[in-house]
């Protein structure tokens, strides 16, 4: 699956479950505001139904109280009333007497049934009661509610509030209570007026909420308290209620506050949703009621419900901020870890192809003796662009180090391409100063990067120690002799790849036996402690020493350097290269055996042998073809003379190589004779008289510095030649 | 070890390639029979691809030197390398033969 699918698929994943977290925590929000708000709703619905009734109850009451008073009053002065129905003219000084002792009643009346008399009794503004009579034509009495509805229910009776329009100009109601005389007929009407302007104060307070109003209505739902006095004993609530937006629901309302009962309900006024608390006033058949908009009950919680909802809506925006953010960077994070554990593979494949470049299997020529060398890299965590290499071709040791600008893949491709190059000129070309110029050719026509490399390339003679070297920028190489070290001189050129058909200068000097070649890149000697103080060229040439194998003395040096260093992280690569010569140090002999039959077609082998004799011994072609030809001489001597004809025998020769001599000792079973023993060869003769023959051993004896004959005791003859070396 | 010989204008031309040891001596031997039969003549021996000689070599060449020496013919060594030049140093061959340079 591709990175980016896998992206994909994860990103809708966190997606989909920020979007459940999402809903939950809005339905979790939603539904416990929404139960919280109806549940405050209830209780404050409650609570003002509570408020509401208790005030009605409470008023209710009071105005029961005030009717009490009246009733009781006007009963008590029943009996006189009664005992002076005969004496009609004293019966105004007991409605007086009623109306002065009892200031909540404003006025008072007899009024006979059979006679046209009906003193009236008021109290004025000025506090004295007056009398006068309602028996005129214009009033006519007796067709009044007050008179007529206590006779119709012979009982006392509430009249229906009206507006004294003589009196003063209030409201007023009045009580009336059939008088029976004393043969039991109805004979009058006694009556107490009451002022209801103590009802407009206390029905106006009844204020359950501040903005709420209360109304009292009569039994026929003429408006008798209210807040706009216009409608004031002009308006019944049935002209009210059509008006009303339902004026259906307010019919019924209405009907069942005329009906006495207690309750509440809802009504919408101008597209306002209102409360009504009702209860009846049973004395009088009056209805109240105390309106009170929704507005005013649930006002609080409406407010605090559009400051939650909208801290809500603010959290949801802000949850969706979050969530989008949380998804983006988990997205973000994915993709850089996905990235990163991707390039730091390819980074560690890449670091393996480099390092399989460079040869790391020491000793390198474990069956040569002249060359003793060991490399090692320490490699930084990044990939770098270090590089060593080397290899023996025609007894010549070819090797070169080199450090790339910069790091990571640039550097190591930079790196392959340069070892790559080495590898490639170097196999046809021995000069280094060529090899160098070449390789400096080939890069910077290939440069696009800029990259350049610090190069030093240097060819050893492991015959003689003859080493020619280039050098391209890089740091010169410790030449390390048992009595202390010194740099190489070199040039210091430039670094490959700068200038293209640069000319290297070559250099050339003689290593003698044991001299090592210290090789290095800027790693070593720029390897920072924590302090970053730098490791130096000072630390480094202290640590070098003559007497140390190559790899005693590279795990002396990495040694030095992480005692140096110790847990500073290293920023670079760190390679080193010690090449040690030690020619001539063939301590041991060292042996080759040849069997040939007495055959002289076997000579060819002989020749063979020679030469790979000589080639241990690093002699030149010269010396070899003298040995060749004494060797020749010797064993063809053997192999024509020693055994008797078409019989078989064998030729054994053997070549020790010790430091400064070369013994070669050929042996045979054939008959005893001795070739030191001929005569000397005269070449001072002329051309008729020099014999053809004889010439053989003559050479041996000229070429080799001993030759000497032995028959051994077990019937051998062994014939030992010695040629000194240089 | 191969011999080419070749005669024109009366001078014998026998030119040597490749190594003349004593396992192939005895075939140049027969090999350069006609140049020794004719020993009056000039005989020139072609050294120029001559590696390496051993004393039955030298055995050959001073055969060739006698007999032109008793026919009245004359020979000459051609381009001989330098460490067959040793051999003949060491074997007093230089004063017998005349060397020559081509």
């Amino acid at each position: 699956m591709a990175p980016k699918k896998v992206l994909d698929s994860v990103t809708r994943l966190a997606a989909r479950q920020g979007l459940l977290v999402m809903v939950i925590a809005i339905f979790t929000l939603e539904a416990t505001a929404l139960i919280q708000y109806f549940y405050s709703q209830k209780i404050l619905s409650e609570e003002a139904n509570r408020r509401a009734q208790g005030q009605l109850e409470a008023t209710e009451l009071q105005i029961t109280g005030v009717m009490d008073q009246v009733e009781t009053a006007v009963r008590n002065s029943l009996w006189s009333v009664q005992q002076e129905l005969s004496r009609p003219d004293s019966l105004a000084a007991i409605t007086a007497r009623l109306v002065s002792t009892n200031p909540v009643i404003s006025g008072s009346t007899v009024a006979l049934t059979d006679k046209n008399l009906a003193p009236y009794s008021f109290s004025t503004a000025d506090g004295t009661v007056q009398t006068s009579s309602l028996a005129t034509e214009a009033y006519d009495y007796k067709n009044q509610e007050w008179f007529l509805k206590p006779l119709e229910l012979q009982g006392g009776y509430w009249s229906e509030p009206y507006f004294d329009e003589g009196g003063g100009n209030m409201l007023m109601t009045t009580y009336s209570l059939p008088v029976t005389d004393k043969k039991g007929r109805v004979a009058a009407v006694f009556t107490a007026d009451v002022s209801l302007d103590w009802l407009t104060n206390l029905v106006g307070n009844v204020k359950v909420y501040p903005t709420a109003f209360s109304m009292l209505v009569s039994r026929t739902g003429r408006i008798m308290v209210c807040p706009a006095e216009t409608l004031v004993m002009k308006r019944t609530i049935q002209e009210i209620a059509a008006t009303m937006d339902d004026s259906a629901s307010f019919n019924a309302l209405n009907r069942s506050m005329l009906s006495g009962e207690s309750g509440s309900t809802t009504f919408r006024y101008q597209g306002k949703m209102n409360y009504m608390f009702f209860d009846g006033v049973d004395r009088t058949g009056w209805a109240m009621s105390v309106v009170v908009p929704e507005e005013e009950i649930y006002g609080a919680i409406q407010r605090l419900g559009r400051l939650v909802a909208l801290l809500q809506l603010v959290g949801i925006v802000l949850l969706i901020l979050l969530l989008y953010h949380v998804i983006k960077s988990h997205r973000d994070l994915r993709m850089v870890s996905e990235n990163k554990s991707r390039i730091e593979g390819e980074l560690h494949v890449a670091r393996g192809i480099q390092m399989s470049m460079i040869p790391k299997i020491f000793p390198p020529y474990p069956e040569r003796g002249d060359v003793d060398m060991f490399a090692a890299v320490v490699p930084a965590k990044e990939v770098g662009g270090d590089l060593y290499d080397f290899y023996t071709r025609e007894e010549k040791l070819f090797f070169c180090i080199g450090d790339v600008s910069g790091k990571g893949v640039p550097a190591s491709l930079v790196m392959a391409v340069t070892r790559s190059l080495f590898r490639t000129v170097s196999a046809h070309e021995k000069s280094p100063q060529r090899i160098v110029t070449t390789i400096n050719d080939s890069m910077s026509e290939m440069n696009d990067a800029n990259m350049f490399v610090t190069f030093f390339c240097g060819v050893l003679d492991l015959r003689n120690g003859h080493l020619r070297y280039c050098n391209a920028g890089h740091n010169a190489p410790v030449l390390v002799m048992p009595d202390g070290n010194r740099e190489l001189p070199v040039e210091a050129n430039l670094p490959l790849g700068v200038v293209p058909g640069m000319s290297f200068s070559e250099q050339e000097t003689d290593l003698t036996t044991g001299t090592g070649l210290f090789l290095y890149t800027d790693g070593l000697t720029e390897a920072e402690n924590p302090a970053h103080a730098l490791f130096g060229e000072e630390r480094m040439l202290a640590a070098l020493s003559g007497k140390l194998g190559s790899h005693q003395q590279i795990d002396a040096m990495t040694q030095a350097v992480q005692g140096f260093v110790g847990d500073a992280p290293q920023s670079d690569d760190l390679t080193m290269l010690y090449i040690r010569f030690m020619n001539n140090q063939i301590s041991e002999e060292t042996e080759r055996h040849l069997i040939l039959h007495n055959d002289i077609q076997q000579i060819p082998q002989l020749a063979e042998f020679v030469e790979a004799v000589a080639d241990v011994a690093h002699l030149d072609v010269g010396l070899t073809m003298s040995l060749n030809l004494a060797l020749e001489e010797a064993v063809s001597n053997v192999i024509m003379y020693a055994y008797p004809k078409g019989s078989d025998g064998l030729v054994d020769i053997e070549a020790i190589i010790r430091k400064g001599e070369l013994e070669f000792i050929i042996s045979d079973n054939g008959t005893p004779f001795d070739p030191t023993a001929a005569p000397e060869a005269d070449i001072t003769l002329d051309v008729e008289d020099r014999p053809v023959g004889g010439l053989g051993i003559f050479l041996v004896k000229n070429i080799m510095d001993v030759v000497k004959y032995t028959r051994s005791d077990d019937g051998k003859n062994i014939l030992s030649m010695i040629k000194k070396l240089a | 070890m191969e011999v080419k010989i070749t005669e024109k204008d009366n001078v014998m031309t026998a030119q040597l390639i490749g190594r003349l040891d004593t396992a192939v001596s005895q075939q140049v031997a027969t090999e350069m029979q006609p140049v020794i039969d004719q020993a009056d003549k000039t005989i020139v021996l072609d050294c120029k691809e001559l590696a390496y000689i051993s004393s039955s070599g030298l055995r050959i060449f001073l055969t060739v030197r006698k007999a032109a020496a008793s026919k009245g013919g004359k020979v000459i060594v051609r381009d001989i390398n330098n460490e067959i030049r040793q051999v003949f140093m060491m074997t007093g061959f230089l004063n017998l033969f005349e060397i020559q340079e081509s």
